[in-house]
């Protein structure tokens, strides 16, 4: 009888348990999808946006419109149990969603590392990948940990990463890029700048010792000559212009990160 | 006269026809393919299932508001048109959606509809909306008499300062809140809140049946202010009035669904063209015209390149702009023939 009650109670536990999870996901933003294959839970998504073009097979997936704007009809019509979306997604499509009665959870835009693995670990609470996910950002941590001990006492280099042209945008230090720098060794020029459109003028006053330029839209080889023409840059000098991936950058998760921030190191300290 | 009203009535009808059609057509299409036999079969007996919903949930509250904004649109249009005897007029002129679109930027910049709940935007863009009226208002007015050219310049002044404004915001704003106010300024007639779609609609209807009432006085007003007063209009009042309704709905307009741009501008013209230029007729036409083309727009802005929305203001404009300008080279060319 006691073994009887006790069975009982595993199973319905078990039964409950599996209800929790939700088995229907639509993800609207480019780094949840990522995060999503990291953790596994692939099967269960079952749209995303154009914008979600890794992993490959992710664009397979049923489309639902862009990071921005959704399709609500198509939306609703798959019946999800969950959608999770970015801050980018207009605000008035998620109203829309929760008054229908979807359960819809937001994401902000990381400010650092440490926000980034916070979100990782969120995800993978509501998706039911608990343990994977802790895993996943115990491992990052641990390698990030890593390398920045290699790095510590190395000289560093000013570094300004670039992710916009006309009008030039830098990299601040309330955006979680400020750490690939930090992290890899490096000090961001345009740390404690308030906005993040920065002046040319200013970059040649800070004299950074490295350049990174990333593809956001822009045309990337004009904008290395630009920086080339200044003689007196250290970054042109010594021929230290480098030009990444966004996609590298943008939509990290704490995986990815770690890999970034390896290749930062790289062009940050060549020598090691 | 009897001939003259025949005709009117017929017109009414055909518009009225006209916006059934696109708004049954519109309640039809979408990225959830459904057909016409189904859509009855939801209709009638199927409450409670999801093509139920999408139907009465999603594409219904869309077409109010397009009925409702439209409409408003172009029937400020007309006003306006008629008011300041000339074509070029539209209701974001004045500088009113301006001052919309920076109570808007504000409200985003300070992350007060994080604070408030997302029913604090429109509120904002309304404050600033009617801030800009008072301002516009107060500076065209000389020793009681309110100048309609003053006004005029005064809008347009405005509507530059506040764009500037708008940059300026921008250029300082958090990446995150520059989607909010790029999304804002595109305008979209998607709205979360029932009440404030039913609002629009009260207003709309609200702002048809009182610049109805002044449909003599812009008749009058049409062939001159003097003139007008001559046939005995009170024009100050009149005048007054008709800016306050026009800038009003305007102001309600913008900051429910954002910047619609063509609709106020070309939908008057061409219903112009079809009814004539007694503002009898022309309100009442002008406002169904209106409110179906900008149903017609967003449908198609929603279903075009699915499950991708378009903007629906590069729609209005795209179709707007090219059937004008064909309608108007075609005129020309009839003329010419003659």
């Amino acid at each position: 009888m006691k073994i009887g009650i006790i069975v009982f109670l595993f199973i319905t536990h078990l039964l409950f348990a599996q209800e929790d999870v939700p088995q229907r996901i639509i993800s609207l933003g480019p780094s949840i999808t990522k995060a999503l294959y990291l953790l596994g839970v692939q099967d269960k998504l079952i749209a995303n946006t154009i914008y979600c073009i890794y992993p490959p097979e992710a664009k397979k997936k049923e489309r639902v419109g862009t990071a921005q704007k959704l399709n609500l009809e198509k939306v609703y019509s798959l019946k999800p149990d969950l959608v999770l979306a970015t801050s980018l997604v207009d605000q008035r499509s998620t109203e829309k969603l929760k008054n229908l009665g979807i359960r819809v959870v937001t994401f902000s835009t990381p400010r650092d590392f440490n926000d980034i693995c916070k979100q990782f670990l969120e995800l993978g609470r509501l998706v039911g990948k608990e343990n994977e996910a802790k895993e996943i950002v115990e491992r990052a941590e641990n390698e990030a940990a890593l390398i920045r001990e290699k790095v510590k006492n190395l000289y560093k280099p000013k570094v300004l990463i670039q992710v916009g042209a006309r009008p030039l945008v830098a990299a601040t230090g309330n955006y979680f890029v400020n750490d690939y720098i930090e992290f890899a060794g490096g000090i961001n020029i345009a740390k404690d700048a308030k906005e993040s459109i920065y002046s040319r003028e200013r970059v040649l006053k800070e004299n950074p010792d490295v350049i990174i330029i990333t593809t956001m839209g822009i045309a990337v080889g004009e904008e290395r000559k630009i920086w080339q023409k200044y003689e007196i840059l250290n970054a042109a000098k010594f021929n230290q212009i480098y030009i990444i991936d966004t996609d590298k950058i943008t939509s990290p998760t704490p995986q990815s990160f770690v890999k970034t921030i390896e290749e930062f190191a790289h062009i940050l300290h060549p020598e090691k | 006269m009897r001939k003259r009203i025949i005709y009117w009535v017929v017109w009414i009808f055909v518009l009225t026809g006209l916006l059934l059609a696109t708004a049954l057509f519109s309640l039809y299409i979408g990225s959830v393919g459904m057909s016409l036999n189904k859509i009855l079969r939801v209709i009638l007996e199927g409450k409670g299932t999801l093509e139920y919903s999408i139907l009465f949930d999603i594409r219904l509250p869309r077409i109010i508001l397009g009925f409702a904004i439209g409409g408003s649109l172009s029937l400020i249009g007309v006003i306006l048109q008629g008011m300041f005897r000339n074509p070029l007029v539209e209701p974001y002129t004045l500088g009113i959606s301006g001052g919309a679109a920076i109570g808007v930027c504000l409200n985003i910049v300070f992350r007060l509809n994080r604070a408030l709940g997302i029913l604090s935007l429109p509120v904002c863009g309304f404050l600033g909306a009617l801030c800009v009226v008072v301002l516009v208002y107060s500076l065209s007015v000389k020793k009681g008499v309110l100048k309609i050219q003053g006004l005029l310049l005064t809008g347009v002044m405005i509507s530059f300062i506040s764009s500037s404004l708008i940059m300026l915001i921008m250029a300082v704003s958090r990446t995150e809140d520059l989607h909010g106010i790029v999304f804002w300024i595109m305008g979209s007639l998607e709205e979360p809140n029932n009440a404030l779609i039913l609002i629009s609609l009260c207003a709309s209807i609200a702002g048809l049946i009182l610049s109805y009432l002044f449909c003599i006085d812009l008749n009058a007003l049409a062939l001159g202010e003097e003139e007008a007063m001559h046939l005995g209009i009170n024009v100050e009042r009149s005048k007054r009035l008709l800016f306050i309704i026009a800038s009003v709905l305007t102001g309600f307009s913008v900051s429910v669904a954002g910047i619609i741009g063509f609709v106020g501008l070309v939908v008057p013209h061409f219903v112009r063209v079809v009814v004539g230029r007694d503002h009898r007729i022309l309100l009442v036409s002008s406002f169904l015209g209106g409110a179906a083309f900008l149903i017609l727009c967003d449908t198609l802005a929603r279903t075009i390149i699915a499950p991708v929305e378009l903007p629906v203001g590069v729609i209005t404009g795209l179709m707007g702009g090219s059937a004008f300008v064909y309608v108007l080279t075609r005129k020309q060319m009839l003329l010419k023939a003659k």
